[in-house]
């Protein structure tokens, strides 16, 4: 009760004149009604009587006409009340009276307001006039004078309570007249001075002020057009939808106003919420401001997602983040990027067409908010304002500082609103296990995925309530603290977004799943993609789209393995398997999964087969996931449950491939959420065994190395190596310095098979020898094809896991070009490697590769390989550097335009001008430099090794920096090749490996500080015999390395030179 | 061993089977594997002293069904996939040989393989002969109801010619047990009857049978026992090095160890190191607990092995170690010229579970070592063996249980080493070039047997 009263003192005048109106409006339309029997339409205005007074919850009305008592069932009456007498023709036939039920302060007229009074008497006099019509003694002359229009009924009232009002709406309905083409109204419209009628003219003066007064039109003569030119219904929506419009003034005002905080728009979202007014019932384009307004305070300024999002969105939508939105006071956060495509991918699906059908199962799972600004709340509230510099430290004291940010931040407490808040989550939220999101802004600015970069927590939310509590404060504060982390920084400074403003949403969500055992789990989860970029058929389109399906949490199908593989179906081509043998499906199956361990209260890792040996049986779905391998062949499992299977269970989705409907909804999904957001999306889903949950979405990301590259047009026909027209993926492989070159036409003629394996001998040592990653394979036909050699070198994944890139050259021979493998035989594995494959089909219009430059070019294979220099004529290895002196290879695949280009460009900065376009821009300000300085800070710290050299005791007779520190193309993970000629006795060779390996290692922790990668030693040392180098030749001589560039480094005690 | 080799100077010239680069030099042209069977046989043949008509019967198969086979996809289009059938030679019995799926399928690929299936056969003594087909397809690029059409498809088009008691397909390159259950259903619904024995490497209770998993690994150490008995010495007092950690090496080592030997050492590839690793224990090591530490994907936990004490050596040392026995069971080509010399002046026999792991030049070093080499052909015919097991089981509809299956291949498998090695004491031939000889020799007698030449 005294919620009602509370929430209605609230209300300021004009507000109150609308209520009072709006009632007025539902009693004149009740007695309107003819088919309402009198007794019928009494009843309905004693109900609707109260919400016209200033405390609706307890007030009550009574009505009597002549022996007839209307009430409300619950009606009792009490001492506060006001009434007024219902006279037909002078004569008194009844009363209507307005009780309060408890006593409320006093205001005119004891608890009633004067306005109330007035609203009363109009009222009875309503109903007196109603009375009188109705009298059959009264049948006749006033019968058939048609009835006043009840929109007339409203005018004068509204002239009396709110001459503002209706002073607007006059003006509303002049233009609205006029907008029609009535003539009379254009003469009734406030004149401007002669010519300067405002209109689309060209003029930059400013309009004069003359007529524009304050005008008031004239009601009586607006309305009297109005009931010539419309119908009464008509002017009654129209004048009802702006009497709506201007109850939500208040709303519009405080969303437009920069200054006002979360906490006025919320008051405001729930004010607005009690004056019950329907949002239809505005006009489209208050509706419409009113969405973009709340989009832009919720979520982003981004005028694509604005786009989208303002057809699909409600106000209801925003009441429902409000009530779970936790801010600090004061707030002008917002929610951040990952909420914000969460919460249009969820409208998106809705709104769409499918949401009643094959996306109805499709759900979001709970979710509170904090607002992007607690984060600075937080610093502000524990004095931690000091780490704002930190992302403009060297990275290596970032990287140094951060363990103790961490522990700052989870020593830190919250300001108290947010405490409160976050325990009303956790009330909300229930006991099981939450995950701790972060949503920051620069998510969906950045636009290359920020995903990974920044903390996500999983928390198993076991424990009393204060534990639960404070296990998830420590969580925010962890995530928060991941802000300032060297990953993120990094990756910041990259793409020069380290001086962009950062705040930090957090989500803290329901974790989608169901306990099985001590674990807690999905049933699955995976990524959804439109974009197929690893399509393992030619078959397969690239819109087929591609889902990464692993059993469990989906951290596993999100990163990259090292030793695991997530399951790949294309949901376009749902019948086609990227694993169709026993022993494919068994080697690439998931191995291990995550859950959230309810015991050991973490996230945690577990072997595959352990959690369905022990309890498969209770995993949701578990018969439309795991296939059972027995005999060779892969099967359902039997229906005495996974614990009696003779067989070996596997994950393989193959049940709800091929039994359900799965892959035709995720298609639709992709599709529904494609054609909305107008790009391809990449989606995060989960599946508890009942319903699929949207985790993430947004824009389609991709590795680094696999966005679609730019293609450049004008490069020279002899700078071009390849060109590819055919099931090309993205990729971008710039600083290829070798070729291996399988001339097929050799290949193929090769007499016997000995000697094609030893083709992939060479191939395999080849790929030790050479450096990794910088070097791409070319051969006929399919790489480690397990059928005829004759059609590809017959290798393994680990006898090409160095390459960059794989390369299937598909030679015509009599009339037909061979099928390529599209890598399938370690598809997955190169997936996994980010190694690159390209189909090549040089004998098609569109395909080229330059086979004069491969097999005039200096073959290195006999240097490198004396023992197999006879497979020279076959094999090739070109160093590019060496034929085209200063030049690496660079092959960019764009898979959208489906081209790919491998061209020889120069090694290192200055980037060639040929390559415009914003990407490369971008690439070149940013990348580069930084790539360089990898290879800057290598070669500094060799001339400092080189320099400590004891030339003379330590017996070394020359010391050359070569390979990538030397050429300029550094990564962070690159060693310091160096090579060393020695001279000297044995003990001395040791002393000197064991003072290099001290270096190596020291390198190695500086390097970690500075770039994050792990490595255990930094030096990678060849050693040359004096003996073995004829004096004046280079320092790669000898050492079996290919030819590389080098440089000569000054030893200590003056030892440079021989 | 050493005279007996000079004495065959013209042999060893050219290596054994399969490698024979003398012939193919002649060929100086690009490599085609029916040719180069075909050239294997020529030698053979010669030594044999075969006639121009028996060597025109057998260098060439008997039959050969070559046909489309259209299939609509499930996109709606219609897809004509190319399907062939082999039967090289079938003098012996109803022919046998797998049916492989694969994009770059030669009819010349298919001759060479079911000409090599008749061997295969008339080296274990089992009355088959030999046939092989395929469908040029790639399975990747299939759905399951696709390739279903094409396994119905293929056996439409030879339904009159195939047969348990004509030829009978198997699994082979990318067909599965699925594929061989759709073909049978489409078999038996078109004779509108039930034949199981027409197709083998069924499911166990779909016409299966027991001990397959076994047979190749048991029949590899029959062929030991049988070869160490030549030498007068007992499994018991033997060592062995094993490479190779899946079914067949698994099942060689149970069998071994059973018999008293010692496996000291057995190699296994790492998924996840991506490299292979030997794992050594002078005792010898036990089966049981190196299973016990292996993950469902077959891979050794080497950080658990060496916890159980266990060396852990790099992959290739299983070839280097101080035993008497070597059983290559992974890949082909694993010991060549680079390696072979490194192999212990221990090492009495080598016997070969995988196909073809030997390099021709290897071949040549064994043979003058005079290292006893147990050849594929024969080692690890324990597969065929009992793929024509189930064929029998099948055709009376009554299966045996799995001792009864091992203990009759037990029997073959001794019986064939014995006829082998028998010829190649007798001939003092190399071990491979007897089997070679007695397969081709038996294949051209039952031609004569039944007047074809």
């Amino acid at each position: 009760m005294t919620g009602e009263r509370d929430r209605d003192e609230t209300l300021d005048a004009p507000q109150r004149r609308a209520r009072e109106l709006s009632c007025l409006y539902r009693v004149v339309e009740v007695l309107g009604r003819a088919d309402l029997p009198p007794h019928r339409a009494y009843q309905e205005v004693v109900e609707a009587l109260p919400a016209g007074w200033r405390y609706p919850g307890i007030c009550r009305a009574e009505l009597t006409v002549g022996e007839e008592v209307y009430t409300p069932e619950d009606f009792s009456p009490t001492p506060w009340a006001q009434h007024a007498e219902i006279r037909v023709q002078g004569r008194a036939v009844g009363r209507l009276s307005v009780y309060y039920g408890e006593e409320v302060a006093a205001a005119d007229e004891g608890p009633f307001l004067k306005e109330e009074r007035q609203l009363l008497e109009m009222l009875a006099e309503r109903i007196g006039f109603y009375i009188l019509q109705r009298d059959p003694r009264r049948q006749g002359p006033a019968a058939a004078r048609p009835a006043s229009p009840r929109w007339r009924v409203v005018l004068p009232f509204m002239e009396r309570m709110d001459p503002r009002l209706l002073q607007w709406i006059t003006r509303k309905m002049l233009n609205h007249l006029r907008w029609k083409g009535v003539a009379e109204a254009r003469e009734l419209l406030p004149t401007y001075p002669a010519g300067e009628e405002p209109g689309p003219g060209e003029e930059n003066r400013p309009l004069g002020r003359a007529a524009h007064r304050e005008t008031t039109a004239p009601t009586d003569e607006v309305f009297r057009l109005a009931g010539t030119h419309c119908t009464e219904e008509e002017i009654l929506s129209l004048v009802q939808m702006w009497i709506s419009q201007d109850r939500v003034r208040f709303l519009i005002g405080t969303l437009e106003d920069q200054a006002s905080s979360f906490a006025d728009i919320t008051d405001a979202l729930e004010r607005f919420t009690t004056l019950g007014v329907r949002e239809e019932e505005l006009p489209r384009s208050v509706q419409t401001m009113l969405r973009v307004a709340l989009l832009r305070r919720f979520f982003t300024d981004d005028i694509d997602f604005i786009n989208i999002a303002k057809e699909l969105v409600s106000l209801t939508d925003f009441q429902g983040l409000a009530r779970r939105l936790l801010h600090a006071a004061n707030s002008h956060g917002k929610l951040g990027g990952k909420a914000a495509g969460l919460f249009l991918a969820h409208r998106v699906v809705e709104a769409s067409a499918e949401s009643a059908g094959a996306l109805a199962d499709v759900r979001v799972p709970r979710t509170w908010y904090i607002a992007s600004d607690s984060v600075l709340a937080f610093l502000r509230f524990n004095h931690l304002e000091e780490v704002y510099d930190r992302k403009y430290l060297d990275l290596d004291q970032v990287r140094q500082q951060y363990p103790n940010i961490v522990e700052a931040f989870r020593a830190s407490s919250f300001p108290p609103e947010l405490v409160k808040g976050m325990s009303a989550a956790l009330e909300d939220l229930g006991e099981g296990p939450i995950i701790v999101r972060s949503s920051s802004l620069l998510e969906d600015q950045s636009g290359a995925a920020f995903s990974g970069k920044y903390k996500s927590l999983f928390l198993a939310n076991r424990g009393t309530r204060q534990e639960r509590l404070r296990a998830l404060q420590d969580a925010v504060a962890e995530v928060y603290a991941s802000i300032f982390s060297p990953d993120p920084i990094e990756y910041r400074a990259e793409r020069n977004l380290l001086d962009v403003h950062e705040e930090m949403g957090i989500m803290i969500q329901e974790v989608v799943g169901t306990a099985v055992g001590p674990y807690f789990l999905p049933s699955f989860s995976g990524v959804a993609v439109n974009n197929n970029e690893l399509r393992w058929s030619s078959r397969i389109r690239r819109e087929d789209g591609l889902l990464r399906m692993v059993p469990g949490l989906g951290t596993r199908a999100v990163d990259r393995l090292v030793d695991d593989y997530p399951v790949l179906l294309s949901p376009g081509q749902p019948g086609l398997r990227v694993n169709t043998t026993a022993e494919e499906t068994l080697r690439y199956a998931p191995r291990m999964l995550d859950v959230i361990d309810l015991e050991g209260n973490a996230f945690g890792t577990v072997p595959v087969a352990d959690l369905l040996r022990g309890f498969g049986d209770r995993l949701p779905l578990m018969r439309k996931i795991v296939s059972v391998l027995e005999d060779g062949r892969l099967r359902p499992p039997r229906a005495g449950g996974l614990a009696a299977e003779e067989g070996q269970p596997l994950v393989t989705f193959e049940g709800l491939a091929t039994e359900t409907p799965f892959l035709a909804r995720m298609a639709t999904l992709l599709a529904v959420l494609r054609a909305r957001f107008g790009v391809a999306v990449e989606v995060e889903f989960a599946h508890d065994g009942r319903h699929l949950y949207l985790l993430q979405c947004r824009p389609q990301s991709y590795p680094e190395a696999g966005a679609p590259a730019l293609i450049p047009r004008n490069v020279p026909p002899d700078r071009v190596l390849l060109r590819a027209r055919r099931h090309v993926s993205n990729g971008r492989v710039p600083h290829i310095t070798h070729l291996v070159y399988v001339d097929p036409d050799a290949y193929a003629l090769l007499p016997d098979v000995a000697r094609m394996r030893a083709v992939g001998q060479a191939v395999s040592r080849l790929n030790t020898l050479l450096p990794r990653r910088r070097f791409i394979l070319m051969g006929p036909g399919r790489w480690g094809s397990r059928g005829d050699i004759r059609l590809g070198v017959s290798v393994t994944y680990s006898d090409v896991n160095n390459a960059a890139v794989l390369v299937e050259i598909a030679r015509q021979r009599e009339g037909y070009a061979p099928d390529l493998s599209f890598g399938t035989h370690f598809f997955q594995d190169l997936v996994e490697a980010e190694i690159r494959y390209l189909p090549l089909y040089p004998d098609e219009e569109d395909g080229y590769l330059a086979e004069d430059f491969l097999r005039g070019a200096r073959n290195l294979l006999p240097v490198l390989l004396p023992d197999m220099a006879e497979l020279a004529d076959v094999v090739r290895v070109v160093d590019v550097g060496a034929e085209r002196p200063g030049q690496v290879l660079s092959v960019l695949m764009d898979g959208e335009e489906e081209e790919a280009l491998g061209y020889f460009t120069p090694a290192a900065p200055p980037l060639e001008a040929d390559l415009t376009g914003p990407h490369l821009a971008l690439e070149r300000v940013t990348r580069t430099p930084r790539q360089h300085d990898h290879a800057h800070w290598r070669y500094r710290v060799a001339e400092q090794l080189a320099a400590r050299v004891d030339a003379a005791r330590q017996g070394v007779r020359g010391l050359w920096l070569v390979g990538s520190a030397y050429s300029g193309t550094a990564t962070a993970a690159s060693a310091i090749d160096l090579v060393v000629r020695f001279q000297g006795t044995p003990e001395a060779r040791r002393e000197l490996e064991v003072w290099l390996d001290g270096w190596s290692r020291a390198l190695a922790a500086a390097n970690y500080l500075r770039t994050g990668v792990r490595m255990s030693g930094l030096l990678d040392v060849r050693w040359v015999r004096e003996e073995d180098v004829p004096s004046g030749s280079g320092p790669a001589a000898g050492t079996g390395a290919p030819a590389d560039p080098a440089r000569r480094l000054r030893l200590g005690n003056g030892g440079t030179g021989p | 061993m050493g005279a007996s080799a000079r004495s065959l100077g013209r042999v060893r010239q050219g290596p054994p089977f399969p490698g024979l680069t003398n012939v193919r030099k002649k060929l100086n042209k690009a490599y085609n594997s029916f040719e180069v069977a075909q050239a294997q046989f020529d030698h053979i043949a010669d030594r044999l002293e075969l006639d121009t008509g028996a060597r025109e019967l057998l260098r060439n198969p008997l039959r050969e069904y070559a046909f489309a086979i259209p299939v609509r996809m499930d996109d709606g289009t219609t897809r004509v996939f190319r399907g062939f059938r082999v039967q090289h030679n079938d003098a012996r019995g109803p022919s046998k040989g797998g049916i492989r799926f694969h994009p770059q399928e030669s009819l010349d690929t298919v001759r060479a393989l079911a000409m090599w299936m008749t061997w295969k056969c008339a080296v274990v003594d089992i009355p088959l002969g030999g046939a092989k087909g395929g469908v040029v397809c790639d399975p990747h690029d299939l759905g399951a109801r696709e390739q279903e059409q094409i396994c119905r498809g293929w056996v439409r088009q030879v339904v009159n010619d195939v047969g348990p008691l004509r030829d009978v397909p198997a699994p082979d390159v990318m067909t599965t047990p699925q594929h061989m259950l759709w073909m049978l259903d489409e078999f038996e619904a078109l004779n509108r009857t039930r034949l199981p024995g027409f197709i083998t490497g069924k499911p166990v209770g779909m016409g299966g049978s027991l001990g397959r998993k076994e047979a190749t690994g048991y029949g590899v150490v029959f062929t030991i026992r049988e070869a160490l008995r030549t030498m007068e010495l007992g499994a018991a007092e033997t060592t062995a090095s094993v490479q190779g950690f899946g079914n067949v090496a698994q099942h060689a080592i149970r069998l071994y160890t059973e018999l008293g030997g010692r496996v000291q050492c057995v190699s296994c590839w790492d998924q996840k190191d991506r490299q292979s690793y030997a794992y050594r224990k002078e005792t010898g090591i036990d089966l049981d607990e190196l299973l016990g530490i292996t993950d469902a994907f077959g891979g050794i936990d080497h950080d658990r092995a060496r916890d159980l004490g266990y060396e852990i050596l790099p992959g290739e040392d299983w070839l280097v170690q101080e035993v008497d026995v070597l059983i290559p069971c992974a890949l082909e080509n694993q010991i060549h010229a680079e390696n072979v010399g490194r192999i212990s002046s221990r090492v009495r026999i080598i016997a070969e579970g995988a196909n073809g792991p030997t390099s021709p030049a290897a071949d040549r070093v064994i043979h003058e070592r005079g290292i006893f080499l147990i050849p594929d052909l024969l080692a690890n015919a324990g597969g065929v063996t009992c793929s024509y097991f189930e064929q029998v089981q099948s055709n009376m509809n009554y299966y045996w249980e799995r001792d009864e299956v091992l203990s009759k291949l037990d029997v073959k498998m001794t019986a064939a080493f014995n006829a082998v090695s028998t010829l190649a004491a007798g001939r003092e031939l190399y071990m491979r070039d007897a089997a070679y000889i007695i397969a081709v020799e038996r294949v051209a007698q039952a031609c004569r047997d039944r007047g074809w030449i």
